[in-house]
């Protein structure tokens, strides 16, 4: 590492950047000018979308306000979701805990050190109802982060919870993840291959997305997880090209099913990372709906309506720092600066604390209140697309564009997103770009105030940090426990045995596994059965 | 195996806690400074790393948490090992630790404890000391 001396020395002797590139390596020029950009002037809401997909954007309505939640036991976490819609939160967005995302039940001898630390534990119908109780279904929207086998089994719970509220299912607003690839931090065959095989779980995906279109009109059946991939290190460019070959293997599935691209490419969203780096990110954004648009237009003849480019938005919570945690704080806002002037649809501001733990209430509610003084103070709102016709941003833009083009047609070339993950080439690319990252902050090429440059050594945390209760653990595990013994067996093996065969035959599981959950049986179980059907089993040492 | 000259070190993680860019990065910076690497990656047991730490002859045995199960798994690997008479063997934990459980990991005899942000040469050189300790020099 270079030493803090020398850091402080350049400095001294005049401050400025340790070099032009952006975080993805493109140089900067001293500046940009008419010439440099070529594209024809846009006007929002209008193709390719550019500018944005609206074209009054935020001066009608703001981004959703949508902070991700979950830990502890159901009524834990519904306690918390509450408590953030008090507080200005105008979406909901959950997390399962890590047993839960993989399809264990809090009972599982595998769950034992895990249950409800980074998400909510839920293994039972019973447990979905707490979860969701007294949140109005079909006037807020919820956004389910969870991968098959868990996504479908938590959208049957979800669709049944509602059913017994008197919320039709035409009515429910939200978003149901699905993407098999990276919700387990980064799309790596190590991370994802271990608990459920991948082809079962792409096909498991594609069930629940049919059944949305079919029946969920207002329901998103598809969010790309480009965050998780992205916290792994990879730069912008990646995290386009990855994202963008990923959906449309998705969308060559969904059309192989017969269905209509203009009945679903509408409800397709991602989910994107915002860095530090103001330009590069605002100009991806930007990109990324310009290459939506033209993908779905050209390669797969969609009408303007599926052209719109949809994302989510997370501020880094790899670019936060265990150093002067306060610092994160400043971070957070200029990244959500960022994903409110590159015209996002939803945002999640990572809490300055998640160097340490959890988010505390008072830092979840401190995340609201940055995006508010964003929305209410600061007037980025009152205009569309602020940015738009700047030589920089436009410039930048293109340069975004034909850099994530060109690393698609490689990852085509050797047979699309699906392919290269399978082949381990994902994998590869990950690594190389994690000791890439990390290489430059330990070389100073990159400076990280408080870390690699302004340290304060000897430094003491004095934050609050998220505890969980020590209890809670062991109250899930005898609860599901019981629960297992008080029921319906006989149902409950009946409706897994048709699960069972239905697997078995190829054909969509997802009214199967519905009838499943109906009968009592739990979310381990259900997953179980998944697995039995392609005689899978766990790996784990 | 021991004798070769190089420290030994098992790089895991427990449970299941999937992020993995801490314990790539810091696994390949040992190997660069020289260290034998034994990469055990995700999803490991208590049972697994000690059979491991036995079969390899490692002098350290490396763990990354980022979800907090530290405090949970570290006691059943230091239990294990005591049970397994594994004394030589030292312990190294990485990852999102609230400071309040460094001085409770230390007391259960955990040497290092290194949260994000930590410069590589101190690790490095953390781990080069430990190893060094019961290999009476053979290391460096």
């Amino acid at each position: 590492m270079t030493g803090n001396a020398e850091i402080y020395n350049a400095y001294l002797a005049g401050e400025k950047p340790p070099n032009y590139k952006t975080w993805s390596g493109i140089e900067l020029k001293e500046f940009y000018g008419a010439d440099d950009v070529s594209q024809k002037p846009e006007t929002p809401g209008e193709y390719p979308f550019t500018r944005g997909i609206h074209r009054d954007m935020y001066r009608k309505r703001f981004w959703t306000r949508r902070q991700q939640s979950g830990f502890g036991a159901p009524e834990e976490s519904n306690k918390r979701m509450k408590f953030l819609l008090k507080e200005g939160q105008t979406g909901l967005n959950l997390n399962l805990d890590v047993p839960g995302e993989l399809g264990l039940d809090a009972d599982h001898p595998l769950a034992e050190g895990d249950i409800g630390l980074v998400g909510t534990s839920l293994s039972t119908l019973e447990d979905a109802e707490q979860l969701f109780q007294d949140l109005p279904l079909d006037k807020i929207s919820t956004t389910i982060i969870l991968a098959p086998p868990s996504s479908a089994i938590l959208m049957a719970m979800f669709l049944l919870v509602a059913r017994k509220r008197g919320i039709p299912e035409t009515d429910l607003i939200g978003t149901i993840m699905n993407d098999s690839f990276a919700q387990l931090v980064g799309p790596t065959l190590e991370a994802v291959e271990r608990f459920f095989p991948i082809d079962a779980s792409v096909r498991l995906g594609i069930d629940v997305m049919e059944y949305c279109i079919k029946h969920m009109p207002k329901w998103n059946i598809l969010n790309i997880n480009a965050y998780n991939m992205r916290e792994t290190g990879i730069n912008a460019i990646q995290e386009g090209a990855f994202s963008l070959s990923l959906v449309g293997d998705y969308i060559q599935r969904l059309l192989g099913r017969g269905l209509n691209i203009d009945d679903f490419a509408r409800r397709i969203a991602f989910f994107s990372d915002m860095h530090i780096d103001f330009l590069e990110e605002i100009a991806k954004i930007r990109a990324m709906r310009r290459l939506w648009a033209g993908m779905l237009k050209e390669r797969f003849g969609a009408n303007d309506a599926s052209c719109r480019f949809k994302t989510a938005i997370q501020t880094s919570g790899l670019q936060l720092t265990a150093q002067q945690p306060l610092n994160n704080i400043v971070r957070a806002t200029i990244q959500t600066l960022a994903a409110v002037l590159a015209g996002t649809q939803s945002i999640h501001t990572t809490s300055y604390d998640e160097g340490y733990a959890l988010p505390t209430e008072e830092s979840h509610k401190l995340s609201i209140r940055i995006q508010q003084i964003i929305g209410y103070e600061t007037g980025v709102t009152k205009t569309v697309d602020p940015l738009g016709g700047s030589y920089a941003v436009e410039s930048l833009t293109a340069k975004l564009e034909q850099e994530i083009v060109s690393l698609m047609r490689v990852i085509e070339d050797k047979g699309g997103f699906i392919e290269c993950f399978k082949r381990g080439w994902i994998d590869e690319e990950v690594n190389r770009a994690r000791y890439e990252y990390a290489r430059r902050l330990e070389t100073g090429e990159q400076v990280v105030v408080g870390v690699n440059a302004f340290r304060e050594e000897g430094e003491e945390t004095k934050i609050n940090i998220f505890r969980l209760p020590g209890d809670m653990p062991a109250k899930r595990r005898k609860y599901v426990r019981n629960y297992k013994k008080n029921r319906d067996r006989v149902k409950v093996k009946r409706a897994l045995d048709v699960l069972l065969d239905e697997a078995k035959k190829g054909v969509n599981l997802f009214i199967p596994i519905l009838e499943a959950v109906e009968a009592r049986a739990t979310l381990g179980e259900i997953s179980d059965t998944l697995r039995q059907a392609e005689n899978f089993k766990i790996r784990i040492g | 195996m021991k004798g070769s000259g190089k420290p030994r070190i098992i790089m895991a993680k427990f449970g299941l806690d999937g992020h993995s860019n801490g314990i790539r990065i810091v696994s390949r910076w040992l190997q660069d400074a020289g260290f034998e690497v034994i990469y055990m990656g995700l999803y490991n047991t208590a049972e697994g790393i000690i059979k491991a730490a036995r079969e390899e002859d490692v002098d350290i045995i490396g763990c990354s948490f980022l979800e907090g199960a530290h405090m949970f798994f570290t006691k059943k690997l230091v239990a294990l090992a005591a049970r397994n008479k594994l004394r030589h063997v030292k312990f190294a934990i990485g990852g999102v630790i609230p400071p309040d459980d460094i001085h409770k990991l230390k007391k259960m005899g955990i040497k290092e404890v290194y949260t994000p942000g930590t410069p590589k040469d101190v690790i490095i050189s953390g781990l080069k000391a430990l190893a060094r300790k019961d290999a009476s020099g053979v290391y460096n």
